[in-house]
């Protein structure tokens, strides 16, 4: 009696390994995948924020969500209008500036997207990531 | 009487997973706009084999620069439909993934969510690297260099650059088919400044593209900055806010 409670168990966990092993396998090439924005490239609210006038502020959410609200001097550059709005944040950029870009929430891509562009197509250095983003800085406000 | 675990335990599972099943033709679909497209489109297509009635409860996108679309919100056994995902390019370049995650009522779990993912390689007509070059104030007045090359796709013969600041000046060399070196030098670095560089291409014919770069003298380190027009402005179309602070209409995109 004790024996088969642990057979029935091993079958239980056997069953659930191969349905789980044949997941995997079929949505293998499903998955997607992205590397995690390395840790240098991250800044918290609070060390933003202690940069002071160090740093400028870049608002990558669209439009829309950047006339609701936004962190008080930040500038708006988004994917949408990359090409306008570039040029009116490199006159606000000077080389001692550091350039903390944020999107909605941590699992948005638009700030990563942003930084990179700016280190990247414009060469600019010390380009951050707000961790958390937008909602981060609400609940720190 | 006595019923096993494992019997309970698969009768349930049999039960649950005969219900219903939302099977997708494609769980990835990769799209190829091309160069101008304002959008690339994906049709998630799927059809119920379960037996039960499948309800979307959510479909949601990773970005608000896409949207989608559900024919019909219930979805029943043997019925077919799609979801389209229509991905807004914007100024967007290179390779992009944007995913729609949707929840149906199934009970299964696995099936319950699904991720679709649009993937959209993006070209990019003239690649400027780097779109941005600056001088600090005072330093020496060397020229900087812009390397552009034309996409395959983008088969320009010929490239014009013209400074829109006289402090600026800025040449053109050929390097390779396709391949060009813009060399930017500035008069003076004694004040702040910025210049919009304006590349003319020949392609297309009757209606060739025009790209911009910038060039900018920055305010020396400490400084306040000279050229900042209005921190917490909306993202107003450009406008000159002082005689130095010239904006351009797109840096390193097309216009």
């Amino acid at each position: 009696m004790k024996f088969r409670g642990f057979r029935e168990a091993t079958v239980l966990i056997a069953l659930a390994a191969i349905l789980a092993i044949s997941e995997g396998i079929y949505f293998r090439d499903k998955i997607s995948w992205q590397s995690p924005i390395p840790a240098s490239e991250l800044v918290t609210v609070d060390q933003a924020r202690a940069w002071g006038d160090g740093a400028i502020w870049v608002d990558a959410r669209p439009d829309e969500e950047f006339a609701q609200d936004h962190v008080p001097g930040a500038l708006s550059l988004n994917e949408d209008r990359w090409n306008e709005l570039l040029p009116q944040f490199l006159p606000n950029w000077s080389p001692e500036k550091r350039v903390v870009v944020y999107c909605s929430a941590e699992s948005c891509n638009a700030a990563r997207d942003v930084a990179k562009r700016l280190r990247d197509e414009a060469q600019i250095k010390d380009v951050f990531v707000l961790q958390g983003g937008w909602e981060e800085w609400l609940k720190k406000k | 009487m006595k019923t096993s675990i494992l019997t309970l335990t698969l009768s349930s599972f049999f039960c649950v997973a005969a219900r219903a099943e939302l099977k997708w033709e494609q769980n990835t679909i990769e799209l190829h706009p091309g160069i101008g497209d304002k959008q690339a489109v994906a049709h998630f297509k799927y059809e119920n084999v379960g037996k039960t009635p499948v309800h979307f409860k959510s479909v949601k996108a990773s970005c608000g620069c896409t949207t989608t679309q559900t024919q019909k919100e219930l979805v029943n056994p043997g019925e077919k439909g799609e979801i389209v995902a229509t991905f807004n390019i914007g100024d967007r370049i290179g390779q992009q993934m944007k995913t729609v995650t949707v929840q149906t009522d199934d009970p299964v779990p696995a099936q319950a969510t699904t991720v679709l993912t649009l993937k959209a390689d993006i070209p990019q007509a003239l690649e400027l690297k780097p779109n941005f070059v600056y001088w600090q104030s005072g330093e020496e007045p060397k020229p900087k260099k812009i390397s552009i090359k034309a996409a395959k796709e983008f088969p320009a013969k010929n490239i014009t650059v013209k400074s829109n600041n006289p402090n600026f000046e800025a040449k053109v060399k050929a390097r390779a088919a396709g391949e060009w070196t813009i060399e930017v030098t500035p008069k003076d670095t004694s004040r702040v400044m910025i210049a919009p560089l304006t590349i003319e291409t020949d392609y297309p014919k009757g209606a060739p593209k025009s790209f911009n770069a910038t060039a900018q003298i920055t305010n020396p380190p400490g400084a306040a900055p000279a050229l900042r027009p209005s921190p917490a402005a909306p993202p107003a179309p450009a406008t000159t806010s002082t005689p130095a602070a010239i904006s351009s209409p797109a840096a390193g995109g097309q216009r």
